[in-house]
């Protein structure tokens, strides 16, 4: 049960330009670096620990697959969004976004999403 | 003293910021003319200080630091986060606060029995503060002081205590040695489920909308309570419909009675809540 860093990772994500242009250009490769960092001796306690599946699922950019493992449903489509939006096209645009979003997590009903 | 003279509730979707663009679209007109009418009561009631309770979306606090009800005690505020700029298209803005009145709602003489209040000194406001002042005071002139209330992280506070939240700001406010008229701005949602399994598909929970908003037409402060003390009922009407509760705290703060205005709007999104008090 990792839903506090399946949050957190979402959140350093989502909140920044950069890191969310960093992520899209390699999802393995910053949710790798991102747990290899950590709070360091002046900082708090710092484990950055997902399972493999959490971490698979950021590798993979799944949504589906986070929502299912409990990130928080307003963290999720946030994340969504913003690293997925670089891929609109005319016909593809934000609604049929959420129309994939909500049809991979309606399935799932209510998720206990709480850390 | 100073004296409370208006209540509002209105939503703060950040989606409207670009969809209400001009020309506002068919279908929000009748948003756009509600949030008018709450700004046209705001001006026509001279206020002089906006107390504004809003949540906070995991911007400013995370759970690593969870507060139930923050006061802001700054005396001054950054308004909105990059990435609400990036996904809103909102605008940076500069606002003032109010610690003045920040003290008497929670200083060091103030203990409050029915509620614990945290603090914060240093606060960058996301957009469920800044998009309802941007509709309802567009010119951005009156000092805040901002509320987080957490309904977005549970385990969240109760009903009870954002009843006790209302109270407290009306007795806080009446007990200031002042002449300052103050309104009470608080936003939230209706039913509301962003990232759950209704995510933009109308509302979620009619049932519950019309329920919510009878209690603010009605004045019907129990019935609120009695359905809000059901916290899986809440989540059952979707991930963010807590929100709703902010609603409350103004009923609270307005002594239960009814609302001079109350229309739940529906949109694209979901639907809207717009009540008013006033005194005027």
């Amino acid at each position: 049960m990792s839903k506090y860093i399946v949050d957190k990772f979402i959140r350093a994500v989502e909140l920044s330009d950069a890191a969310v242009a960093a992520y899209v250009a390699d999802p393995g490769g910053v949710v790798d670096a991102w747990l290899a960092g950590g709070g360091g001796p002046t900082g708090p306690s710092d484990d950055r620990q997902l399972t493999p599946a959490e971490r698979d699922a950021f590798a993979a950019r799944d949504f589906e697959a986070l929502y299912a493992l409990g990130a928080h449903p307003y963290l999720l489509w946030h994340f969504t969004e913003a690293v997925y939006e670089h891929e609109y096209t005319p016909d593809s645009g934000w609604r049929e976004l959420v129309e994939r979003y909500r049809a991979a997590v309606a399935p799932q009903g209510i998720v206990d999403y709480i850390p | 003293m100073a004296e409370l003279v208006l209540a509002a509730a209105t939503p703060h979707n950040p989606l409207l910021w670009r969809a209400m663009n001009d020309p506002v679209p068919d279908d929000l007109q009748p948003i756009a003319a509600n949030f008018a009418r709450i700004r046209e009561a705001v001006a026509a009631h001279e206020v002089d200080v906006l107390v504004v309770i809003g949540t906070d979306h995991v911007r400013q606090f995370f759970y690593d630091n969870s507060p139930a009800f923050v006061v802001g005690k700054a005396e001054s505020y950054h308004g909105t986060w990059e990435n609400e700029v990036r996904t809103f298209g909102m605008e940076y803005v500069e606002l003032a606060g109010h610690r003045e009145l920040a003290d008497e709602i929670t200083g060091r003489t103030v203990l409050p029995e029915t509620i614990d209040l945290a603090v914060s000194l240093e606060w960058r406001l996301d957009h469920s503060y800044v998009i309802p002042l941007q509709y309802v005071r567009p010119e951005l002139d009156l000092p805040v002081v901002p509320i987080h209330t957490n309904a977005s992280m549970p385990p969240v506070p109760s009903v009870r205590r954002f009843v006790a939240l209302g109270e407290h700001l009306r007795d806080a406010i009446e007990r200031w040695d002042s002449d300052a008229r103050v309104a009470i701005l608080t936003s939230g949602h209706m039913a509301n489920d962003v990232g759950g399994p209704r995510t933009f598909a109308g509302s979620p929970d009619p049932d519950f909308d019309e329920a919510a908003a009878s209690w603010m037409r009605d004045g019907d402060l129990e019935g609120a309570i009695r359905v809000c003390s059901d916290f899986q009922r809440l989540l059952e009407a979707g991930c963010m419909t807590y929100q709703y509760l902010n609603a409350v705290a103004a009923l609270a703060a307005m002594g239960g009675r009814p609302a001079d205005f109350a229309e739940v709007t529906p949109s694209r999104f979901a639907s809207s809540p717009f009540f008013l008090w006033g005194s005027r």
